[in-house]
């Protein structure tokens, strides 16, 4: 059982989620780290198949993936959901106007399963924020293994050729 | 002495087009940027910023990754980079040696009216070099833009290039539909970049 109360998946669910962006054929990640966030980029470093990126805002983190998909490079973000709320105009004026297929994943502070409460005003806001947008998004299912849940945020971003945020618990994604 | 006025945006254009290899991706930024680039060299390798201030440098960067085989060009306005500075260190830390930036300074958001920067002084080429490019240089005269930008293309590495110039209000009205989709669509096409394939069941792929 893991913090939450729900039954954790067998296998380590962040090593999952590096090996389904590897399946799936993601060949760029652009990234705003946070402490969830910091070790699997340091794993996405280390390995050849994704290029990491590492941007100063989330907002320029948005554009660099749109960018690296416009190259015809499947691209996935890495950032907090403090970027989720920062990233709010180039959201609209460019990921979804120009209908740019991006998979974002979010790790999600601020629920009562994170310790660090000065986070608890990202989390109120976030969902809000991003059906505001008219983000697509999920919070991703810690009952089940989490690469399906990947690769079908994954899939819904080409098939809607938008955005799609997925929303990560600590045991999700901090390696 | 009277100090000649510096090129406009269109001579600076002017250079650009005689200039630019075949088959150059071209990224602009909104305004002018793109209206008038449309107007003077619309091709299906252009890619231009409908609004998204401050977003053609960093986009470009991303492509310029993506397509590390093919030269890059990015217009991208002061008042931009003003916005979104931090994608010069970002820039400077990625470095992709097939990236050209081109800084229009007019010292004005010229695609909102014309109002003053916050800081329109600023040695921008300076500033580049301090964020991490090897090579950032400021030009205010078409000769020199012309040197500057055929070393540019034929060095193996990231330049910047600050091009000084006259705010210009007057909107140029592009020849052809700028609709974003529609230009994605023609750029991605022109580019040969893999196509997704939606299936009904399952997901697609991508050929």
């Amino acid at each position: 059982m893991n913090s939450s109360g729900l039954q954790s998946s067998a296998t380590h669910r962040p090593s999952e989620v590096l090996e389904t962006l590897q399946r799936l054929g993601f060949g760029a990640a652009v990234a705003v780290p946070d402490s969830w966030l910091g070790e699997v980029l340091v794993r996405i470093e280390r390995q050849t198949t994704i290029r990491l990126v590492r941007a100063t805002h989330e907002e320029e983190a948005l554009a660099i993936a749109c960018g690296a998909r416009l190259g015809g490079v499947r691209t996935v973000m890495f950032v907090q959901n403090a970027g989720m709320l920062s990233m709010g105009a180039g959201m609209v004026t460019l990921a979804q106007r120009y209908q740019f297929p991006l998979l974002i994943l979010v790790s999600y502070r601020g629920t009562p399963e994170d310790p660090v409460f000065y986070h608890v005003g990202k989390a109120r806001a976030t969902e809000p924020v991003l059906r505001g947008l008219g983000v697509a998004y999920q919070r991703c299912d810690g009952s089940r293994p989490i690469g399906t849940q990947v690769e079908a945020a994954a899939t819904y971003a080409e098939e809607a050729s938008s955005p799609f945020a997925l929303l990560l618990s600590r045991e999700d994604i901090q390696w | 002495m009277v100090k000649a006025a510096p090129p406009t945006r269109a001579d600076y254009y002017r250079v650009l087009e005689q200039i630019l290899p075949p088959g150059t991706l071209v990224v602009t930024a909104l305004g002018n940027a793109s209206y008038l680039w449309a107007a003077m060299h619309h091709t299906p390798e252009n890619f231009y910023i409908e609004d998204a201030m401050g977003l053609a440098l960093p986009l470009a960067l991303g492509l310029a990754i993506a397509q590390p085989t093919r030269r890059v060009v990015v217009v991208e306005g002061d008042g931009a980079i003003l916005m979104h500075m931090g994608a010069l260190a970002t820039l400077g830390a990625v470095a992709p040696s097939n990236l050209t930036v081109l800084l229009i300074q007019n010292g004005v958001h010229a695609a909102s009216g014309g109002q003053p920067l916050t800081n329109a002084s600023l040695d921008l080429a300076q500033l580049a070099r301090s964020a991490g490019v090897g090579h950032a240089a400021k030009v205010e005269t078409a000769e020199n833009f012309a040197k500057a930008l055929r070393s540019a293309f034929a060095a193996d590495a990231l330049q910047v290039i600050v091009l000084a110039t006259e705010p210009d209000p007057n909107v140029v009205k592009p020849p052809v539909t700028l609709d974003p989709v529609l230009t994605k669509h023609r750029f991605m096409a022109a580019i040969g970049a893999p196509r997704y394939v939606p299936t009904i069941f399952g997901g697609g792929r991508f050929e």
